[in-house]
């Protein structure tokens, strides 16, 4: 469903991403694992057409995404939330909500999809007039996935969803991923928190200093001696 | 008393139109537009110059001038904001550039009405005989010229308090950032936004017609009133705009009959000014 071959993206003088190339198949959920500033968020807004590439390709459904603009992306199936998470804090839950079916693609399924979401995330139900930008960091998490899901997507990219949260809070946000990929929905998922991620992922790919190091199915990675040292050692292993 | 309250409606309607249309250009495509007045001028002209040489009503004429006024700001936009919004990196830069740039505007559409209209004031005689409303005699033209800028406001307010593309107007005043995110293109709204601006501004220049008397140097005063009760009301609030352009004309009309005529632009400044001391975010802003 999506390919992406030798991508590489640069900050002026800085590499980010010095020729990664990446698979996911449709109805897969793909992560993608690195420490900080391994660039994996360069990736995902490259992906998104959110940052400009300095070269390799991307393509989506068989079609190269070379500038194909955000807005123009999120109209072919593609929806990011990025990390901070891009909602409108000044509008309420139910406004996020409603732009997220802007799109032209996702209008006629709107309301279907705000059931689920609201299923999904009950809260959000409870919460509909709330001003955004005043919930918790988690339920804005929420706000944000369910607007991406609003939009009817093919493939939904998460930018470190669990990022900045209470490890309770984390936890609800897996298990919506969880809910999320048993919906056959296409995921391709940046985390830190490889434990939890290589629990839900099909397959994962390891990312460090804009370079893929690593990849397979996320069954053997979880076994894999050199990834167990690397990021579910220690600290990680017990955020979770 | 009732006199002064009913005449100071009318023109607090037609400054709280023009107010309406700056806000939009500056919430959403982010451009202050400095010869927002002289665009309210050329709709104005163009009423006194068709009525005078073909005869044809102001209230005809306001199906033309008003989608003329938004095709104007849609080519303005692309021609000549596009380019700075494209190249601006931040939001400053954009504010400051696009000061500059309608800055020269206003001259040379200045120039453009002076060449063509002169520089006397100029004024019509359309439905001026008067109606009774509530005891009081008021020329039917003002009536009709306040009768626009409430439809015209009423019909704006509602659109973007609950219409699917109100929403996105104002997700892309908000926070222009996340909007491309949903889909939505935002060079696109904010064209959408600066023409609709201009409709506004053309709207309201079909009610000074109506009942002002006007010259082609006059163009900055509108501007001015329309920017100070933008700020009043709290920059991007468009009920805020609304309800402060009601009360600049209430006050002008009221210092006019009771004080002097002569005070009211200092009047207007002078509540400009303590506004801005005292509560800079305007009146009904956000803290
Ligand atoms: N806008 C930017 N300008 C300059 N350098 C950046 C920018 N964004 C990211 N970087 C740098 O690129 C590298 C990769 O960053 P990023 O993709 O955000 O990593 P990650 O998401 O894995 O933490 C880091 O070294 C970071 O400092
Ligand atoms: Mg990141």
């Amino acid at each position: 469903m999506l390919e992406v071959r030798d991508l590489r993206v640069r900050y002026g003088k800085h590499v980010a991403l010095e020729g990664v190339s990446l698979k996911v198949g449709a109805g897969q959920m793909v992560a993608i694992l690195g420490a900080n500033g391994a660039g994996k968020s360069s990736l995902l807004n490259a992906i998104a057409g959110r940052i400009p590439t300095q070269g390799g390709d991307i393509a989506f459904e068989g079609q190269s995404l070379a500038d194909v603009p955000t807005h123009a992306l999120v109209e072919r199936g593609i929806a990011i939330v990025p990390e901070g998470r891009g909602i409108f804090p000044a509008l309420t839950v139910a406004d996020n909500l409603s732009l997220g079916a802007i799109p032209e693609r996702a209008r006629a399924s709107a309301d279907g999809m705000r059931a689920d979401v609201f299923e999904l995330f009950p809260r959000l139900a409870e919460r509909r007039a709330q001003i955004a930008g005043t919930m918790s960091g988690g339920e804005q998490q929420m706000v944000a996935i369910g607007r991406a899901l609003m939009s009817a997507p093919k493939l939904l990219l998460l930018d470190e969803p669990s990022l900045g949260l209470a490890p309770i809070v984390a936890k609800e946000v897996f298990a919506a991923l969880k809910r999320i990929r048993d919906t056959g929905l296409t995921v391709l998922v940046v985390e830190q928190n490889a434990r939890a991620t290589l629990a839900l992922a099909d397959f994962a790919y390891l990312v460090e200093a804009g370079r893929v190091t690593g990849s397979g199915p996320a069954a053997e990675l979880r076994s894999d001696p050199a990834v167990v040292r690397a990021f579910l050692g220690g600290a990680m292993a017990s955020e979770t | 008393m009732l006199t002064t309250l009913i005449l100071g409606l009318v023109l607090g309607g037609t400054y709280a139109l023009l107010a309406l249309g700056l806000t939009l250009q500056y919430g959403i495509a982010r451009i202050m537009n400095l010869a927002y007045g002289e665009l309210t001028l050329i709709a104005a002209f163009v009423v006194v110059a068709a009525f005078q040489a073909a005869g044809i009503p102001p209230l005809a004429a306001l199906i033309a001038v008003v989608p003329a006024g938004y095709a104007l700001g849609w080519v303005l936009y692309t021609v000549m904001m596009r380019p700075l919004v494209a190249r601006s990196e931040s939001r400053g830069r954009l504010e400051i550039d696009s000061i500059l740039a309608t800055f020269g505007l206003l001259f040379l559409i200045q120039g453009v009405l002076l060449v063509s209209f002169g520089a006397n004031f100029t004024s019509i005689s359309y439905l001026d005989r008067g109606v009774n409303v509530f005891g009081v005699s008021v020329a039917l033209n003002r009536l009709i010229a306040f009768g626009i800028c409430v439809v015209a406001a009423g019909a704006l307010i509602w659109a973007l308090a609950r219409t699917r593309w109100g929403l996105v107007m104002r997700a892309v005043a908000l926070t222009p950032g996340s909007a491309p995110l949903v889909g939505i293109d935002v060079n696109r709204v904010a064209r959408q936004g600066f023409a609709l601006g201009t409709a506004l501004a053309a709207a309201g220049g079909v009610s000074v017609a109506m009942y002002q008397t006007f010259s082609a140097t006059g163009g900055v005063v509108f501007t001015m009133k329309a920017l100070v009760i933008v700020i009043m009301g709290g920059v991007g609030n468009v009920a805020g705009a609304l309800i402060a352009g009601l009360a600049l004309g209430l006050i002008e009309t009221f210092v006019s009959t009771t004080i002097d005529p002569g005070l009211t632009m200092a009047a207007t400044f002078l509540i400009f000014l303590i506004v801005l001391l005292w509560r800079p975010q305007g009146l009904f802003g956000r803290g």
